[in-house]
Parts: C-alpha cells; structure tokens; sequence
C-alpha cells in the first residue's frame, strides 16, 4: 500500500482522500443513528424518467427533486438498503487502500452468499446480489446520495474515447503531448477531472462518432489544418468523454461541434453530449455540454432546403446511391425524440419530419464515398462557416 | 344396586326379530374384525358408561397348531358381571334394559353370544370368561359353551378364586376362525379411532405378531355416561308397544301413557287419548288387535307430545373430542362442535363434528373422515354415508381456503337411541335430512374454525418472513457500517450494531419472532 501511495500521481491521492471522506462523513451518519436507536435509512433522490427534468435555462437534464426513502426495517428494501451499505463499504476501502477497482471488480468483491434458516426452519441461500446489474444500480444510488461520481471514487471503466489536437496535458505525473501521438491517439482516461490542460492551440473542437471517420480526418491531417481537437466518441460516449468535452468547452471555451450519422440513432448521440441521459440525468450538470452544436450531417445536407434556398451537398444520383431506407426501429425512435422537450425547436423538427417524409437515413461514410478531400475541405469548413448547424 | 344391569332371557325368535340387521361374520377376516369390535365395545360400555376410566387390553394369539385360528383376549376393568349372569351373558341370547333405552355401543351381551356361537361352529372350544363385580370378594372364571337348541348355555367348568388385590372387571377369551392378514388394517383402524373417542382410556392392542399398540390416556375425565329414558311415542312400533304392554304393572290406559313414556304427562296423555276416542280407564292388555293398531298409529302421529329429551345422550363432548385428535393423530390445528340436539323418528339425535389438520396427518386428496355412531367408529361403506356426502358434495373446501392435497381429518360424531344405519351392516348412517344439516352445519362450523387458524398462521408466517428477511442482513450491515465509525474514543465492534439493528427489527417485529433472540439463530454461514 505505502508503494502503491508512493508510485501514484499527487492528483490521485488528492482525489482519493476527499472521495473517501465524503463516503466515510456520510455513511457514518447512518450508523451512528442505529447506535442511538433510530431505524436507519437513506434518502436518495430519485432516477426515474419521472423525476428528470429538462432544465432550459441550463439547457441540460438534471434530477428532480423527488427522493425516496430506503429503510432497512422495511422488508421490501432491506436488500437494497444491504447492497448499498455493501457497496459503499468496498467503494470507501479501495479508496484508502489505494486501489482502482472497476464496477466489474466492484461486483465481485461484494458478491457473497449468507446461508439462514428461513421461517419454517428450511436452509435458505442468498447471493449478496447475482448479477451485475444490481451492484451497478446501487453504485448509481451512492453516487447521488454522496453526490460524487464514479471517477471521483476512483473507479475506472473501459477507455473508449479518443483525442488528438495541438493541445499539452498533464495526465497523472505525465506531461502528454496530444500533438505528437502519431497515427494513434490519447485514449481519454476514465477520471477526466485529473486531467490538467497545460495549452492548447486551437478553434473548436470536433466529435465524431465514428471512430472510423475519425482515423480518417486525423491522417488526412485535418485538425492540423483547420486548427482543431478531434475527438472521437466510437459510438456511445462514455462519461470520461463526455467530461472531457465539456471541460473543454467550459474551460478553455472552444466551440463543440458534433458530427453524427444522419439517423435518430446519431441524433441522440449528439443529445447525449449536449444535455445527457435519461438514465444518468444527475450527471449532467457536470458531463453534459449544453453549447454543443450539431454539425451533421443533417436532413437538409442531404435533401436541401427550399426555405432557406439551401442546395444539397449531394447530386441525385448520388443521394439515390448513399441513403438508406430507415428501418421501423428508426422511425420509431424519431417518433419518441419528437416528444423530448429538447427536441421540440424548429431546427430539430424539421430535421425530424424531414426524415419522416423521406424514410431514408445517411451515414457519415458515404460523405467521404464522395472523396475524404470532400469531407475534409468542403463539407465540414463550409458547414462551420456557414453556422449551418442545428442547436 | 343400582350400576348393575338388568338381564332377561328372550327367545331365539325375539332374538332375530331384534337383531336380524346384524351380520358381520361372513368371513373370516371380517368375523375376526367384528370379534375384536364387539368385545372392544362391551369392554368400553363395562366402564366409561359406569363412571370408571378404563383400563382395556385388547390381544390376538395365532393358534401354533392350527392356521387361521386365533384366539382374542380382552380385559377390561369394568363393573364386572354378576356371578349367576355369566353363563346366561355368554351362553343364552341376553340384554339388557328391555324397555328402557340407553345410548350403549352394541346391545350388551348380544355380540359377545354370537362370538362364542362362532367360534364354538369354526374352532369348537369353549369361551372363558372370568369376572369379578365392584367389590366383590370372589373372582369367578366360567369355561361355556352354548346348546344351540335349547339356547341354553352349557358350563364346561367353574372356578372360583380369593379377590385379594379387589379387583374387578372381566376378561373373555374367545378363539374364532380369523384372517389376520387382511383383517389387520381395519383391525388396527378400528382400535386406534376408537382411541381418539376414548382419549380417557388407557388402551393397549397386541397383534399376532407380537407388535404393541398403545393409546395411554390423555386425559381423566369422562364425558357424563349416558342414562336411561323411556320410549317416546313418536318411537314405538306395533310390535314394541305389544311387549310395552305386556310388562307393563299400569292398569289403565291413562297411566300406562302417562308413566311408560317421555314426553307425555297426564294432561297431555288425557287429551291424547281422548281425541283418537280411547277410554281412559281401560285396561291396556285389553286392547283388541285393531285397537293396537289404531294405537300405535295414533302415537306416532300425535304432535303435542313434548320433544325427545336429549339429555339421556352421552355425547363424547367438544373437548375430549379435541383431546383425541390431538393425542392420536398429533395434528397443529384441532377443533369440535357438539351441535344442538335433534329429532330423529321420535329420538333424540347430537351430532357433533371434529377437525384436525396439519402436523402428522398425511396429505391426501380428500379429506380423511373418521365416523362414529354412539362412538363406535364406522369403517366400512364410508362412500354411502351421509358424512361423506356433506364433505365431499356439501361443502366447498376452496370456501375455506382448503386446495388439496391438504393433510386434513374430520370427525362426525352421530349418537342416540335410535341411528339411521343404512342397510344391515350398520357401518353407513342414512342421509336423513335432520342428521345431514346438522352434520353440513357443524362441518361448516369447525372448517371456519380452521379458515380462521391458517389465516392467522399465514400472517404470522408473513411477518415471521419479513422479519428474516430483513434479520439475514443484518451481519453483513453491520460489518459494514462498522467501517466507516472513526475508533472515537474506542473503535466500535460490528456485533454492537448488530444488536442494536436486531433491536430494532424486533421493535417492530418482536411478538412475531419470539424464537430468535440474535441475528445469529437465523444465519448459518457468510462466505
């Protein structure tokens, strides 16, 4: 252990001790009010789509503010109220054991069987919890209750999200040039907020969720060109991206402009980075990136747009060979985005009921079927000069 | 005195005309079950009738020599039979009480004759007998056989021995032709239900092969014997009335109503006898052979003669009922009902209805029954009784939250002086429509009872499971808590809070878990 304390960085230390004491500060409580006799419980504020609120003013999903009550006298959530005490106890001793477990790690660290005799006398047998998805769920409930993150306990996830730009960073005790990665890439590290920027020397920041796409631009030496950070989401982003993007934009403020394929599925994405998941909305406030633009590649770039006189980028044969017809899942997607409250503005909607109409979808890809060059020099500068993007 | 019973001889005649639905010797497994439940009964009727708990021996012997002879023991510690009764008991067709009913088992003397007139025709040796009455000084023992012709009993030998101990009782030992193979599961049904009715008798039941079935008593006290009353009106046939008339001391007609019957006093025995036109005054062995007609069919018609009185009956009683499912078939929930008297044919009738369930009774798909008339248990042609007509057409178990297999008995209880047998073999009660509701009725009562009871139990069960539920928990709670307590000023041990989340789960659980005293007593092992 003192090795271990010894060999990590001055940030890790500094984060672990300010996240295990607030664990420790909080949980204490609880257990002091049995010793007094008092039936413990936690409040916990809740995570249902009920109690997500689309903050416009903010412009981001955030909590509620209905909470519930989790007692472990009360038989129908005394399980829980075990798994969470479980959890915060193997959060809080990797915390000062100087240890970076996964929910992975999480999950098996906690997972045990208690042998009892139920209440006729049979021998009963019970796993702490058996699967996965009930030591994330409760993990989800520390995280709200001490009002910390995952990467602020120090746990790590599986590293997805890619950068590359003229910008030094200090990662851990390393300074790290993002310029000078080669072919490849910085993989953003799942605890983001121990990221220092040392300097940057650029304009905006792009997001692709193709990590293909990605490769592309950045040999095409795109970011060196238009003085950008190109970053690639590979799909879903994950938190330490999202965070990531949003220091960005906050800090350093750099425009974010996100480019997605043309389908619900990319919209979403784009939804995501800009004002976060239902599931995870008490993140937001410090993952989501509310100035983020969406970029493309939009309806109109496809199809054109008769009331802004917009031409398309794309000939009619070449719309006929690159679009796809939308599947049922995609147009029933649409539908529910229609009924977000962050959807409902005019770019988007017509964005959407465009792609209603023409039951066709585009991916990024058939954009450089029209040449990389295309993409690199046309589409995306003059998208960007032209703000033809959609807030 | 007054315990001794009256004894008359009838003629063989009289003695068919009164017994003519008995059979139960057709062969010889049956005849060794009925042997066995004939001397049984007298043993029961010698004792708990008179005051006395009983003390009873029941034992079969396999004859070495000769295959499918047996020879039944019974000993009892009953009233005894008076000397100079013995030979007539056992060797001349006897009973007791002739005009005078009583609730009794079988008809004292009756079966034990035809025991010894079957196993004199299949075995050939004599019976003996040896009795001594309640304080006598003597024991007498009688070897008799019977002169089927003149039905006059023959005494192959008497002894007589010194009382020293004061003992009384009677013990009979009798060899029949048997088929104890296939006599044995009724044989041992038999005994054991009649157990559950007698839970004041010490009872013991040895086998030919030796085994030992004991029903030591549960309890001392015995339900009020049953006593003796005068025919009602509403009871009596021609042929009863004719042999009323002929004992009667009465000499006129007013009396001979007034004072042979229940139910009737002067006044009411004068209006009767005046509306069917009878002249008070007369002289009953008077009466013209149509005259007796008009009579008998007049008391059974008139209905101003008071009800049958009940309190003649010896019920076995709610409690001792209880008692007996409890004792014999060690069930988790009992319960019984003595209903309200009824009038059956001008006899009063009580029904009375058990329920046991759970514990070591065995699930089944029906509902076992265990039937008794005048607490003999009835075990033959179960499907054409009225008790089982209630419980498997009448009721609706699913009413009363009953999904079968479930492991479920019911007694019915059927006494009076007069049963509705059906059929010769008195082993099935009719279905009368009086006896039917009363059973339905006390049915319905006790299955409430039980509905009430699994009720409680499974809510006592849920609450019971919640608290587990919860309790299983509390270890690893409380390690983990534990952690995050600053040693402050001392560090705190987890079995602290263990306890006091214990207390707490007991707070609110406490009358429902009064088993467990620690979160320990329920878990076995964290790993």
């Amino acid at each position: 252990m003192d090795e271990g304390k010894r060999l990590s960085s001055s940030v890790d230390v500094k984060a672990r001790h300010l996240a295990a004491e607030r664990i420790r500060e909080s949980f204490e409580k609880i257990c002091k009010a049995i010793l007094v006799g008092e039936e413990p419980k936690l409040i916990i504020p809740k995570r249902t789509l009920a109690n997500t609120v689309y903050n416009s003013e903010k412009g981001i999903l955030i909590l509620g503010s209905a909470t519930f009550e989790r007692s472990f006298i009360d038989a129908k959530e005394s399980r829980k109220f075990m798994q969470t005490m479980l959890m915060a106890r193997i959060i809080y001793e990797a915390l000062i054991n100087n240890e970076y477990p996964t929910i992975r790690d999480l999950f098996y660290r906690g997972k045990h069987s208690i042998r009892y005799r139920d209440h006729k006398g049979r021998t009963g047998e019970e796993n702490t919890w058996d699967e996965q998805k009930e030591s994330d769920s409760v993990l989800r409930d520390i995280e709200v209750y001490v009002n910390l993150l995952r990467e602020e306990m120090l746990i790590l996830s599986k590293e997805k999200g890619k950068v590359v730009g003229d910008m030094r960073i200090r990662s851990g005790d390393d300074i790290i040039d993002l310029s000078k990665m080669g072919h490849g890439a910085y993989s953003i590290e799942p605890t983001p907020d121990l990221i220092e920027f040392i300097d940057v020397n650029a304009e905006f920041v792009l997001v692709v969720e193709k990590d293909a796409v990605f490769q592309q631009l950045h040999r095409a030496g795109f970011w060196r060109k238009y003085r950008a950070l190109l970053i690639t989401s590979a799909g879903q982003p994950d938190r330490a991206t999202r965070r990531f993007v949003r220091r960005l934009n906050e800090e350093l403020n750099l425009p974010v402009y996100i480019l997605t394929d043309a389908d619900p599925y990319g919209w979403y994405i784009y939804s995501v980075f800009k004002i976060g998941s239902i599931t995870l909305s008490y993140e937001s406030e410090r993952l989501a990136t509310p100035k983020a633009k969406f970029l493309g590649v939009s309806m109109t770039d496809i199809f054109g747009d008769k009331e802004r006189g917009k031409k398309s980028y794309l000939s009619e044969s070449e719309r006929r060979n690159f679009i796809i017809k939308a599947k049922k899942t995609d147009i029933k997607r649409a539908q529910e985005l229609l009924n977000y409250e962050w959807f409902k503005t005019e770019g988007w909607r017509k964005e959407i009921n465009i792609f209603m109409e023409k039951q066709s979808k585009l991916e990024i890809e058939a954009l450089t079927g029209k040449g990389l060059y295309f993409l690199t020099d046309t589409y995306i500068p003059m998208k960007i000069e032209a703000k033809d993007f959609i807030e | 005195m007054s315990t001794l019973e009256k004894f008359r001889a009838i003629s063989p005649a009289e003695f068919f005309y009164r017994n003519k639905e008995i059979a139960g010797f057709a062969n010889p497994a049956r005849a060794l079950y009925q042997s066995v439940r004939e001397l049984l009964e007298n043993a029961l009727d010698a004792t708990d009738a008179h005051g006395i708990l009983p003390d009873i021996e029941v034992s079969i012997d396999r004859d070495a020599n000769r295959p499918m002879v047996y020879r039944i023991t019974v000993k009892d510690n009953g009233i005894g039979i008076p000397e100079k009764y013995i030979p007539e008991a056992f060797g001349r067709v006897l009973f007791s009480s002739k005009y005078v009913l009583r609730q009794t088992r079988g008809l004292f003397g009756l079966g034990a004759k035809m025991i010894v007139l079957y196993g004199q025709i299949t075995v050939g040796e004599p019976a003996e007998i040896i009795s001594a009455t309640i304080g006598s000084k003597k024991i007498y023992s009688y070897r008799i056989s019977i002169d089927v012709k003149e039905n006059r009993p023959i005494i192959l030998q008497r002894s007589v021995w010194l009382n020293t101990a004061g003992w009384h009782g009677t013990i009979v030992k009798i060899s029949v032709e048997g088929d104890w193979s296939r006599a044995k599961q009724k044989i041992l049904d038999y005994v054991k239900r009649t157990a559950i009715v007698t839970p004041y008798t010490n009872l013991v039941f040895r086998t030919p092969d030796g085994e030992i079935y004991a029903y030591p008593r549960a309890i001392d006290r015995l339900p009020p014997p049953p006593r003796e009353t005068k025919p009602h009106p509403h009871g009596v046939d021609i042929e009863m009335l004719k042999a009323m008339i002929s004992e009667t001391k009465e000499q006129t007609l007013l009396d001979f109503i007034a004072n042979e019957f229940q139910g009737v006093g002067r006044v009411i025995a004068t209006r009767f006898l005046q509306s069917y036109g009878f002249n008070l005054e007369k002289n009953p062995k008077e009466l013209s052979k149509e005259e007796l007609e008009v009579l008998a069919k007049a008391l059974k018609d008139f209905n101003e003669f008071r009800k049958p009185r009940a309190e003649y009956l010896s019920p076995i009683g709610a409690d001792l009922i209880k008692i007996g499912l409890s004792s014999i078939l060690k069930p988790e929930f009992v319960d019984a009902i003595t209903m309200k008297p009824v009038v059956y044919e001008g006899h009063a009738v009580v029904v009375e209805v058990g329920i046991a369930y759970g514990g070591a009774i065995e699930s089944l798909e029906e509902p076992q029954l265990l039937r008794f008339a005048n607490k003999i248990p009835l075990l033959y042609d179960e499907k054409s009784d009225v008790s089982w007509k209630v419980i498997s057409e009448n009721i609706d178990w699913s009413y009363y939250d009953i999904v079968f297999p479930a492991p479920i008995a019911i007694l019915t209880h059927i006494c009076g002086t007069k049963i509705p047998y059906k059929g010769v073999g008195k082993e099935s009660v009719a279905e009368v429509p009086v006896i039917e509701r009363g059973i339905e009725e006390g049915v319905r009562y006790v299955a409430r009872s039980l509905k009430l009871y699994l009720a409680r139990k499974q809510r006592e069960e849920e609450y019971m499971k919640r608290a587990i539920t919860i309790i299983k928990y509390i270890p690893e709670v409380a390690s983990a808590l534990a952690v995050f307590l600053r040693s402050n000023p001392e560090p705190v041990n987890p079995r602290v809070i263990e306890d006091r989340l214990f207390e707490l789960v007991k707070k609110r659980y406490g009358e429902h878990i009064k088993e467990i005293s620690s979160p320990r007593d329920i878990i076995l092992s964290i790993e």
